[in-house]
């Protein structure tokens, strides 16, 4: 069987399967969706340790050298004739590493689940249905279910924050949840206005066809902005963020998890895979922009999490201070770039998750996250204690975990579009703000560490529970693990993301090149060196061709 | 086939060109005769059991019709056809796809509206048998209302289906709410009936013909021949639309429907929000088919200037429909009422692929298409979700009478997950579905609407539409929040003090199932949309 369709169908028939089952029967309920995001996982691994050997199902621009783009695992199903829909699922490297970091987090997720007590049952549907949502979009190469799934993730997430989660001096919960809900649905239905708009240009919702479909130039630049900023919501980019640390702070472990460590990245996702794959010329003249927006993320974000409190505020700003970083290296529109910035989503992905696993771990037993009240965990918790130190040097961009890896190609890639002849001089700034974004997470987060974990411990926490058996260990054990081998093995991941980022950064070029020359054509005839020296001539192209 | 075609005449003689073609009525008279034979139990059985038999008698009286809808499929005949000395149809029911969507729309659904309102009967001590009767009558009127080629069959049968209502919405005469609710709606609907009249008078003025084809014929030959349509054509098209407006609720024609939906019995709400509107769209369509459509035999570079000034004004309405129903259900606090405002939401959707039918890239048959298939997928999604929705609402109501607010206020539906999860899932689906999320219905419904006017060019209101998505998604969500995040009031009814009827359960698990079947497994839904659509405007090119 397809494998995309049984990542799909395995927590899809468990959300089903948990419907039956007693509500009382908790050991029953956690059992199924642990052997059924397990399974997920290894599906996944041998997906993307089996990726390079693979058959390509597809294949757009066949003809077009390095911008052939071929989608791997592809399936399809008719499902609309008259309408041209069809349920068709592949991967190329970009969604395949997405998937990998879902399976993990999900996993994950489920595992630390195990200390919800409350409507066990209702948690876990709400869970899965929501991963299955989530697969759905890194996975769907029709625009149709991709929006579909897109729209599917967000309503559990309701439910989820607004049952599970927790009212705290910092944060309203019911607050957050609409919040998050209505501004992820703006930013959803607007995309989806953009996403019928391409259907109607085009006339075909097949997302391997549309990428072979030219846009006109006016077009696309009606329409990037349209579907970017839907997506950019999602990011979430500056000043669309303020969803995001709040809902991170209402929400339960699990979910803030899956929330910053997976749904923000359906929005980088998307920004790659439709805005830019498909608006081309769009992206060359919008994205620079983008790259100054990107430093009100990286910074504004970071000091706003200096003036936290709430350790999950903390780290929920710095998610959207790091996110800034997976912007810039899209912005950056290099190759080098473009990778690292998949790179980190997957990276930031596995350490944010870690970290929201870990708060949510002593949270459920000191039910304050204030670091005016914490302090000396570690004497009780060593071994959480230690792995949040961990996360939070991977975070900080220590050398040895993948985050370092990916951080470091985002900003030689933003170096190298910074510094290009002809960028404007001000591209370089993004650059510079970006290291320096690094050393104020540095600072918020070595301040968390040293207000929470170490100082005088308080007489109210001596009892505390460390995590002590493996089953308790094991999900943060995975996360740790996954962070570290990246860290030291980088070309594993990236070997997989180049194939499908190559051709999108080929496609970029390429339509910069065509800006370029459509400019050359706006040159008064006078200006021209000579009649006959017009666009054709070699030197044009070559000119456009280098950068 | 049928006898009544062949024992009418008796003794008779039929006047000239009138073919009666009765037999194609057939699924039109079994509900005539069921509503008659519901009133029988009334007189010849004890109390005690007039209830059930009334109910299951109009409930088998609605599936045979509903069987026998979909077995005789479409026929090109009318039905009662009328021709004129040159031969020219004049009047008659139309029996095409459309109209065999529209009647197994009704009969099925209307028999899901049977099934809900057996859980309101079966509390009544009397006058089951009228109940059922005046609503199986309504009923009838909508289905034919979905034949209507000419204005004056529109006319009468549209009032069959208003009059009834009228009486319905005043079932509950001890009650001053549905007095209220009863007279307002006469008040208000018998001025909207004044004005669709005086609007048909007015477009016969022009035209010399009450034929929706001839009207067309006319209207496009006038634009053939470059000559502009007097005013008054125009005033009486557009009182026509404002008559039709008033069953839909569309804005400014919507004030009767907060008071009378919150009043009125909740099956009588139910039935007002679903086969009611169901009747305006589908007359809108038929109007829409016959006058903007270009016929396919004209040149394409014609262009209907009333559609280029129609789509304007409709953009307009639908927009100020769309943002009034959103914003005013925000601030509700009682569920009907709320839903009373959605509904003038939802309107704004159907005026909105309504635009889309009518816009300027639309005017050709194929054009018209994806706005007629997505009002037409919108309105059977909206009838069996709101359908499920006011299942729960009934037996919430019943129940929760002594909760303080009423059975219809927030406080009857806080904690409704740990007190009956079967009510709260099925509403907790339905609002969802209302709000348009995917895996619903109603989502597939709002993506066709999207579609048609984004097909068209009509940006802004494509984007205002899901703008619209977004502020309903917020007032939906706060009724979610309170069934599933609140916990439980003191003294509150749970588990059998809700006694859900059977039949109410059918329809909670068969509807569920539907809504999201229809959002998933679309293909079978959409193809029945896809053809009654196509059969409409295949009709513009003659």
């Amino acid at each position: 069987m397809n494998p995309l369709l049984l990542i799909m169908l395995v927590p899809a028939a468990a959300t089903v399967a948990l419907f039956f089952v007693d509500a009382e029967a908790k050991k029953a309920i956690r059992a199924i969706s642990t052997v059924a995001t397990g399974l997920v996982l290894l599906i996944s691994i041998g997906m993307f340790v089996g990726f390079g050997d693979a058959p390509a199902t597809w294949t757009a621009n066949a003809d077009g050298g390095d911008t052939a783009h071929s989608y791997k695992y592809g399936f399809e199903a008719d499902w609309i004739q008259d309408m041209g829909l069809a349920f068709r699922l592949g991967v190329d490297g970009m969604g395949l590493a997405m998937v990998l970091l879902t399976a993990l987090i999900i996993f994950a997720g489920v595992m630390v689940s195990y200390t919800v007590e409350k409507r066990v049952k209702e948690y876990y549907i709400c869970l899965l249905a929501l991963v299955t949502g989530v697969f759905g979009v890194f996975v769907s190469l029709d625009l149709f279910f991709y929006y579909f799934f897109y729209e599917l993730a967000v309503i559990p997430m309701f439910l989820l924050i607004g049952v599970w989660g927790s009212t705290t001096k910092t944060v309203d919960q019911n607050y957050a949840t609409m919040k998050l809900v209505l501004l992820l649905s703006a930013g959803a239905v607007m995309a989806l206005v953009g996403l019928i708009a391409v259907w109607a240009d085009a006339g075909t919702f097949n997302m391997v066809l549309l990428e072979e479909w030219e846009f006109s130039k006016s077009f696309q630049m009606t329409w990037f902005p349209v579907i970017f900023l839907g997506f950019a919501a999602l990011v979430p980019m500056w000043p669309l963020h303020s969803w995001s640390p709040a809902g991170h702070a209402a929400a339960p472990a699990a979910v803030s998890m899956l929330h910053a460590g997976v749904l923000m990245k359906l929005g980088a996702f998307g920004i790659l895979r439709l805005a830019c794959t498909y608006f081309p010329q769009a992206a060359a003249e919008y994205l620079p922009y983008l790259a100054l927006i990107c430093c009100m993320n990286i910074v504004y974000g970071g000091l706003v999490a200096i003036s936290q409190r709430d350790m999950k505020l903390i780290i929920g700003y710095s998610s959207s201070s790091h996110m800034g970083y997976v912007l810039l290296g899209i912005a950056s529109m290099t190759m080098i770039g473009i990778e690292g910035a998949v790179f980190l989503m997957f990276a930031h992905g596995v350490m944010t998750a870690l970290t929201f696993a870990l708060i949510g771990w002593f949270y459920d037993q000191t039910h304050t996250r204030m670091l005016d009240d914490l302090g000396g965990l570690m004497k009780v918790m060593p071994f959480a204690g230690t792995l949040f130190i961990i996360a939070s040097m991977a975070s900080a961009g220590l050398p040895g975990f993948a985050n370092f890896a990916s951080e470091l190609m985002v900003i030689i890639g933003a170096w190298e579009s910074g510094s290009a002849p002809d960028a404007p001089g001000w591209l370089i700034i993004p650059a510079v703000l970006a290291v320096w974004g690094l050393v104020i997470t540095g600072v918020y987060l070595l301040r968390a560490i040293k207000d929470a974990w170490f100082g005088e411990m308080d007489e109210r926490w001596k009892d505390l529970k460390d995590q002590r058996t493996f089953g308790e260990r094991a999900p943060f054990i995975l996360l740790t693990a996954v962070l570290l081998l990246f860290g030291f093995w980088p070309q594993g991941m990236l070997n997989v993301v180049e194939q499908g980022a190559k051709p999108l950064v080929h496609r970029i070029q390429a339509g910069r090149a065509q800006n370029d020359k459509a400019v050359k054509l706006l040159v008064p005839v006078d200006a021209m060196p000579r009649a006959e020296d017009s666009l054709e001539t070699p030197k044009a192209k070559t000119q456009g061709e280098e950068r | 086939m049928f006898p009544l075609a062949q024992v009418l005449p008796l003794g008779m003689t039929l006047p000239e060109g009138l073919t009666p073609n009765l037999d194609l009525l057939l699924p039109e008279f079994i509900v005539i005769g069921t509503a008659i034979g519901a009133i029988l139990p009334e007189l010849l059985l004890p109390a005690g059991r007039r209830a059930a038999a009334t109910a299951w008698t109009s409930l088998a009286g609605l599936v045979i019709a509903f069987v026998v809808v979909v077995a005789m499929g479409p026929s090109a005949e009318l039905a009662v056809q009328v021709k004129d000395a040159n031969g020219a149809v004049i009047s008659g029911l139309r029996m095409d796809s459309f109209a065999v969507f529209c009647r197994a729309l009704i009969t099925g659904g209307g028999a899901l509206l049977v099934l809900i309102s057996m859980a309101f009967t079966r509390r009544l001590d009397r006058g089951h048998g009228e109940f059922y009767a005046i609503l199986l009558f309504s009923l009838v009127g909508v289905m034919l209302v979905s034949g209507v080629s000419d204005l004056l069959s529109l006319f009468v049968c549209l009032e069959l289906v208003t009059i009834m209502a009228y009486v319905l919405a005043a079932f509950r005469r001890n009650d001053l709410r549905s007095t209220e609710a009863g007279l307002k709606y006469l008040v208000v609907g018998a001025v909207s009936t004044a004005i669709l009249l005086l609007g048909i008078g007015l477009m016969y003025g022009w035209t010399g013909t009450m034929s929706l084809e001839l009207m067309g014929q006319k209207v496009w030959g006038a634009v053939a021949a470059g000559e502009s349509m007097p005013g008054l054509f125009l005033l009486g098209m557009a009182l026509l639309l404002s008559g039709l407006f008033f069953k839909v609720g569309g804005v400014p024609f919507h004030v009767w429907i907060p008071d009378v939906y919150q009043g009125a019995p909740s099956p009588v709400t139910a039935f007002l929000i679903t086969a009611s509107k169901s009747a305006g769209v589908i007359l809108l369509l038929r109007i829409a088919q016959a006058v903007f459509i270009r016929p396919l035999g004209l040149d394409a570079a014609l262009h209907n200037p009333l559609a280029q000034q129609w789509v304007l004004v409709l953009g307009a309405l639908a927009v100020v429909t769309l943002l009034f129903g959103v914003l005013a259900a925000m601030a509700q606090r009682g569920i009907k009422r709320m839903l009373a405002y959605s509904s003038i939401g939802h309107a704004g959707y159907l005026l909105m692929g309504l635009a889309a039918i009518v816009a300027e890239g639309g005017q050709d048959a194929n054009g018209a298409q994806y706005g007629g298939e997505a009002l037409l997928y919108y309105i059977m999604a909206y009838f069996v979700t709101s359908v499920v929705a006011f299942g729960v609402i009934i037996v919430v109501g019943n129940a929760s009478a002594k909760v303080p607010g009423g059975g219809d206020s927030a406080r009857a539906y806080e904690g409704l997950w740990s007190r009956s999860p079967l009510l709260a899932v099925a509403m907790c689906l339905s609002l969802l579905s209302l709000a348009g999320v995917p895996p619903m219905s109603g989502f597939f419904g709002k993506f066709l609407i999207l579609r048609a006017t984004v097909d068209k060019g009509l940006f802004v209101l494509a984007f205002i539409g899901a703008a619209a998505v977004v502020g309903s998604l917020y007032f939906y969500l706060l009724w979610i929040k309170s069934m599933y995040f609140e916990a439980p009031p003191e003294g509150a009814p749970k588990g059998d003090d809700f006694r859900i009827p059977m039949s109410t359960k059918v329809v909670l698990y068969g509807g569920m199932v539907a809504m999201v079947l229809m959002g998933v497994w679309m293909p079978p839904f959409y193809n029945w949309a896809h053809d009654a659509a196509a059969s409409l405007t295949a009709l513009a090119g003659r």
